[in-house]
């Protein structure tokens, strides 16, 4: 991941269709230009796992069915606790068949809809449900040495409680985190930044103009009235945090994905 | 096991509109679902053929978009799918909507079990399944919660009640009624998405299945809604609970169990 850093390689989001999707056939060649202008950019591919309990098709499935080719350092798949053991392990199988390494473990928001992995199919013992901890050790057990595995932090939960799951989190074998989306310099963020001097931090940047949503994933108000612009918060995070990389959510391919490529410039 | 499971499309909403003329539920205008409660209908017949062989078949009674939740069943591991549509089939009450349905089992032939959501969201009425037993004289199992086992034509099966549960044994051919406590229903795949899109859907119509006219629409429903209205909305109530992590979760607990909740 430190190689990402150090070559600029921006991480960008891409969503797969939704499952209730009534014009799948667009949504896939959506998503499959998407992915290939990333692709083409050198950027990494960050496909997400039923992103805010929404279901939606997997990221190995929409890269076996649309054929779509893997260079290893340029693909990222989310990968959270809302699985079946046996789709678990088809989707661990298909990334190591197909030459995805880097995953990002996350507990996920779930739905009513979504399975959740129980800890007796995953051999962890002592706790009530899964979260990202145990995925964690399950994956470093069971497919030994296959992926580098990447964690969330959240700045905007009880800071405490954060940074002993953090613990638990590298010491379960995650190796790179991802934060939460950060609008400005986080205290917290920096906290992390001095704890984990040897752990590549890749920040999250909002490249919505929807506040709303923001809002939710920061868990406070931003008033809908708030002059915000996603390229100049980028630059600026860019300032803040010259040795950590970046996550570009929500990033708009049509107006914004052009403007990122000057955007990334060091001291 | 050729397994017939009968599934419905309705409006995907908790704000269903009545057509005050008609007494029935507006569906113009309203996105439509699979009824959830047929997904674990769904779910438990493509388990049930997993685990024995056989054939998964998914039949819906409704106007021609309905075809799409037939698609998304065999997304979800039904082989194939037949539409019930017609004009004459318009209006049935679930007495004539259990009457076609039958009819189309008897037209599929040496079924062996049928299997049905406890209820559809719209009617709420959960009657149209053992309506199918009653058509067919078939023996039937309604809130079943798991099926135990399948042998030499016999299926036992857990059905839900109040107290706790029944183990029932029926002969087969059966019809069930499950609950979703059954099963928990696999998410299609992209690929299963893309094969649903391709198959085709053949349509019959009421000389398709021998359905007497006397007996589908509205001449074939003995009843008649007088008045229909949507119930009143539930009134919410949010409640700040402040104090120490343990006050809070000692009044938590509390308001819960005032509510019987735990």
């Amino acid at each position: 991941m430190r190689h990402h850093i150090q070559n600029k390689i921006y991480h960008v989001e891409i969503l797969p269709p939704k499952q209730d999707s009534e014009k799948l056939e667009a949504d896939l060649e959506l998503f499959a230009n998407k992915y290939a202008r990333v692709m083409e950019s050198g950027y990494c591919a960050c496909i997400t796992d039923n992103a805010m309990g929404n279901l939606a098709f997997q990221g190995t499935e929409m890269i076996q069915e649309l054929d779509l080719p893997v260079y290893p350092e340029q693909v990222m798949i989310h990968l959270n606790t809302f699985h079946t053991k046996e789709n678990l392990d088809e989707i661990l199988n298909t990334c190591i068949e197909k030459g995805i390494k880097y995953l990002l473990v996350v507990s996920g928001d779930g739905s009513e809809r979504l399975p959740k992995l129980k800890p007796s199919d995953i051999g962890a013992e002592g706790v009530e449900s899964v979260t990202s901890v145990e995925l964690l050790k399950y994956i470093n057990r069971e497919y030994k040495d296959k992926f580098v595995l990447g964690v969330a932090f959240n700045p905007y939960e009880p800071e405490d409680h954060e940074f002993e799951k953090m613990e638990r989190k590298i010491a379960a074998g995650a190796t790179f985190i991802i934060t939460q989306p950060i609008i400005e310099k986080n205290p917290v963020v920096d906290k992390l930044l001095e704890k984990y001097p040897d752990v590549p931090v890749i920040v999250e940047a909002w490249m919505s103009k929807k506040l709303h949503l923001l809002s939710d994933a920061v868990g406070y108000t931003i008033p809908e009235t708030t002059e915000y612009d996603p390229i100049a918060t980028l630059k600026m995070l860019h300032k803040i945090y010259p040795k950590c990389g970046v996550y570009l959510a929500l990033l708009g391919f049509k107006t914004q994905f052009d403007l990122i490529k000057d955007t990334w410039v060091s001291e | 096991m050729k397994i017939v499971v009968c599934i419905k499309q309705v409006p995907a909403t908790n704000d269903a509109k009545i057509d005050p003329e008609t007494k029935r539920i507006v569906r113009e205008g309203q996105k439509a679902i699979l009824n959830p409660f047929d997904t674990y209908a769904v779910e438990e017949g493509v388990r049930l053929k997993e685990k024995f062989g056989g054939e998964v078949i998914v039949i819906t009674m409704g106007p021609p978009k309905a075809e799409a939740v037939l698609c998304e069943a065999i997304s979800a591991g039904a082989d194939r799918g037949i539409l019930l549509s017609d004009r004459a089939f318009a209006g049935s009450d679930t007495w004539a909507t259990s009457y076609v349905l039958a009819k189309a089992i008897e037209k599929i032939g040496d079924v062996d079990l049928v299997i049905c959501g406890k209820q559809a969201i719209d009617g709420d009425t959960a009657q149209v399944g053992p309506g199918i037993a009653a058509h067919l004289d078939w023996m039937q199992a309604t809130y079943v919660m798991a099926v135990d086992s399948v042998e030499d034509k016999n299926i036992t099966v857990k059905r839900m009640h109040e107290e706790g549960y029944d183990v029932c044994e029926l002969q087969l051919p059966a019809v069930l009624t499950v609950v979703k406590d059954i099963n928990t229903p696999r998410i299609p795949t992209l690929k299963g998405r893309l094969a649903a899109q391709k198959c085709e859907i053949p349509v019959w119509k009421p000389e398709d299945i021998g359905a007497e006219p006397d007996k589908i629409g509205l001449n074939g429903s003995p009843t008649r809604v007088v008045k229909t209205q949507p119930p009143e909305p539930r009134q919410t109530k949010t409640i700040r609970i402040e104090g120490t992590p343990q006050e809070c979760a000692r009044a938590l607990v509390r308001e819960l169990r005032l509510r019987s909740l735990v």
